[in-house]
């Protein structure tokens, strides 16, 4: 193993054993009064998030219709009934647009990474009266992955976009605009680059003894049927799929999905059945009768995971990341102002007030028994958001009134704000926020121990 | 040298609107005072009566008391959080809070124990303490409209997760107990002075104050459209920091002590 994929392998480790201490610490929603079943966890508490890589950042900035599609993406105003109540949006399962392998919501869900489309709780008319969910998948790289769906029953992603919010979630129709807008955003979410894939897709750099011996392995004809092989469905040249849907022993046909940055996507298959490599493998051999050694198999998993690998595929979710991905949603105001494009206004100020308010309860108040220090900065950070909020919330109405002019200006005093005085303000009280795992940990350890003394009497 | 005439004429003007308005402000506040103690002496009622069912390790009646208390302290929350900030910190803290609220809470509606003698002795004293206080205390009218504002926009923070009052289940109960402080601080206290100074604004603000009364009067969380509620919260405070300036008020903060 190369220093640089043991360094890897370590940092992953490392990844694993967070995202497990995640789990013993997540919140998940609760209590009798809640849109949600009580016991779905949204992982919304998370401290380390996927990394976001955008294709035209690579060259310059993203476009108008790119941030108006993550904004929508963003948004629980754009779907409809419990959803929107619930304040989920598209980005709920896919966060920062890879999936999200701890969502479980119950009477939905079978395991952590999976959610049943057409089940009876956000749109009954979507229920097919079964229990059947599917994995929710990374839309890391979707412009190269079609067709769309796990049994890839739509050609078009603008068509399956549509599907999703009008009838898997119940939204109002969605305006054309906004449907191409989230698609050109969707397009432009890259895969993370992965130094270890060469040209055509084969393995490059200091490569494994072990991983060779997988590549040429993935390559090879299955000994029962020739015409076969991993890499005949999984094109290395071409993202490591082959746009069909296969019957590969799991219950029906399944598009082929694909392998980069696949480490980060477990679970595995249509329905997320799988949580390891190992587990993906030794499936194909049973069901293909492939006859593989363990050494086989481990050089497999090698494969396997230099393909699916992705230089820092997480990142810290700090008021620095939440302060950029607003002001990415906020550029949209800069076209929609002028234009009076009450529609799009109303659906910034919407979306970007309420991830404004969320960063706002990442400060606790003075109430908060499980925080001790930092008063008065806890309370500046917040007192700052909330202004902003309002800031933008008189520009909605300004717009709505047509004061044009006005709501230009608002729009400068917002921006200044959040060019220096709040992004100082934030950072002067992220000790006692949390995004620092030790007041993060104490916040939710406090929330469970309280919920759990519920659970006991129950 | 006319122009400057006119302009200390004006100023004159102003400034002895101001004075006016802040004398009438002044004695406005004074008609919250009665509300301020039927509330807190409701809490407090509400605490004793606590106290006496936890005694007698009568659950459903503790649990009842509680309730009662509840509503008294959620409809005076326009005042606790700026005028008596510690006392507010040691009745409402959570989430695991050692005493107060939600400690009680937690253990009544959680756990299902009338275990909180001490809690409940704890609760009883710190409302009696505030009680014994209120006759006394200054109220001023730029206090009550920060803490008027400040609560306008908690009301619209996202419930999803169950709210303030989770384990109980009562968070709604809280929500139509802070919209009724709302509506009569701003009744008894600014809206003679507002409507006198641009009554269209004066319309608006009521306006807002009857959406949130509408939107809270869901009949549980789940049904609370919870955008229109951020955005009638978000109006109600732009149009209560425009009315401040009317009315010769500051901007009203929206966090406590962040003056």
């Amino acid at each position: 193993m190369s220093l640089h994929r043991f360094c890897l392998a370590g940092a992953t480790f490392g990844l694993l054993i967070a995202a497990m201490q995640g789990r013993v610490m997540a919140f998940p929603v609760e209590g009798d009064q809640t849109a949600l079943p009580v016991n779905t966890e949204l992982n919304e508490d998370a401290l380390d998030r996927p990394r976001e890589v955008f294709r035209s950042e690579l060259t310059g900035r993203k476009s108008y219709l790119v941030n108006l599609g993550n904004l929508a993406f963003s948004s629980p105003s754009i779907l409809g009934g419990v959803a929107r109540q619930a304040n989920m949006s598209c980005g709920t399962c896919h966060v920062n647009g890879a999936g999200n392998p701890k969502f479980f919501m119950p009477k939905m869900s079978t395991r952590p990474g999976n959610f049943d489309t057409t089940g009876p709780l956000f749109n009954p008319r979507a229920d097919n009266g079964l229990l059947d969910p599917v994995r929710i998948p990374s839309l890391r790289g979707v412009r190269y992955l079609a067709p769309y769906g796990a049994d890839g029953r739509m050609a078009s992603l603008h068509d399956f976009v549509r599907n999703v919010i009008v009838n898997e979630f119940a939204g109002p129709e969605p305006s054309p605009e906004i449907v191409d807008a989230i698609v050109s955003y969707l397009q432009d979410i890259d895969f993370l680059p992965n130094p270890s894939l060469g040209p055509g897709g084969r393995l490059a750099g200091k490569i494994s003894e072990s991983e060779r011996r997988g590549e040429a392995l993935f390559a090879k004809p299955f000994p029962h049927d020739p015409n076969k092989s991993c890499a005949g469905c999984h094109v290395p040249s071409g993202a490591f799929v082959d746009h069909k849907q296969h019957d590969v022993g799991s219950g029906g046909l399944f598009k082929t999905p694909t392998l980069r940055n696949a480490d980060f996507n477990a679970p595995y298959f249509h329905d997320g059945r799988f949580d390891t490599y190992g587990q993906v493998v030794a499936h194909f051999d049973s069901v293909f009768a492939l006859g593989l050694t363990a050494q086989d198999r481990k050089d497999l998993v090698a494969y396997l995971t230099a393909v699916g690998d992705g230089t820092l595929p997480y990142e810290h979710d700090g008021a620095g990341a939440s302060l950029k991905e607003i002001n990415d949603f906020a550029t949209v105001l800069n076209t929609a102002i002028p234009a009076s494009d009450k529609d799009v206004v109303a659906l910034a100020v919407d979306t970007i007030g309420g991830e404004l308010r969320e960063l706002t309860e990442q400060y606790p108040d003075r109430k908060n028994t499980s925080v001790s220090g930092g008063e008065q900065e806890r309370s500046s950070a917040r007192a700052a958001l909330k202004e902003v909020v309002l800031l933008l919330r008189r520009i909605d109405i300004a717009v709505g009134e047509g004061r044009t002019a006005d709501a230009a200006t608002d729009f400068r005093n917002y921006r200044y704000l959040m060019a220096a005085a709040v992004p100082s303000l934030l950072a002067g009280a992220e000790p006692w926020s949390l995004f620092n795992p030790v007041v993060h940990d104490q916040h939710y350890g406090a929330l469970r121990q309280v919920m759990q003394s519920k659970h006991l009497s129950q | 040298m006319k122009r400057v005439a006119l302009c200390l004429v004006s100023f004159v003007l102003a400034n002895g609107l101001c004075q006016a308005s802040a004398a009438a402000l002044d004695v406005a506040a004074e008609r919250h005072r009665p509300y301020m103690i039927e509330g807190i002496g409701s809490a407090l009622a509400g605490a004793r009566d606590l106290r006496e069912r936890v005694a007698a390790k009568d659950l459903a009646g503790a649990k009842k008391a509680w309730l009662s208390a509840r509503a008294g302290w959620e409809r005076s929350e326009v005042f606790t959080t700026g005028f008596v900030p510690e006392l507010d910190a040691l009745i409402d803290a959570w989430p695991n809070a050692d005493s107060g609220f939600h400690a009680i809470e937690a253990k009544l509606f959680g756990a299902g124990t009338t275990d909180v003698e001490s809690d409940a002795d704890e609760l009883v004293k710190h409302l009696d303490e505030l009680h014994g206080k209120l006759r006394g205390m200054t109220l001023t009218p730029q206090g009550l409209l920060d803490g008027t504002a400040r609560l306008a926009y908690e009301v619209g923070e996202s419930k999803a997760d169950g709210g303030e009052s989770r384990i109980s289940g009562t968070s709604l109960d809280d929500m139509r107990n802070n919209v009724a402080g709302i509506d009569f601080a701003y009744r008894t206290i600014f809206a003679e002075a507002l409507e006198a100074a641009d009554s269209k604004l004066d319309q608006s603000v009521r306006g807002r104050i009857e959406q949130l009364k509408k939107i809270v009067a869901a009949p549980d969380l789940p049904h609370v459209d919870v955008r229109a509620l951020r955005q009638a919260s978000e109006e109600l405070v732009v149009a209560l920091q425009a009315a401040s300036v009317k009315m010769g008020l500051h901007r009203p903060t929206l966090e406590a002590q962040s003056r």
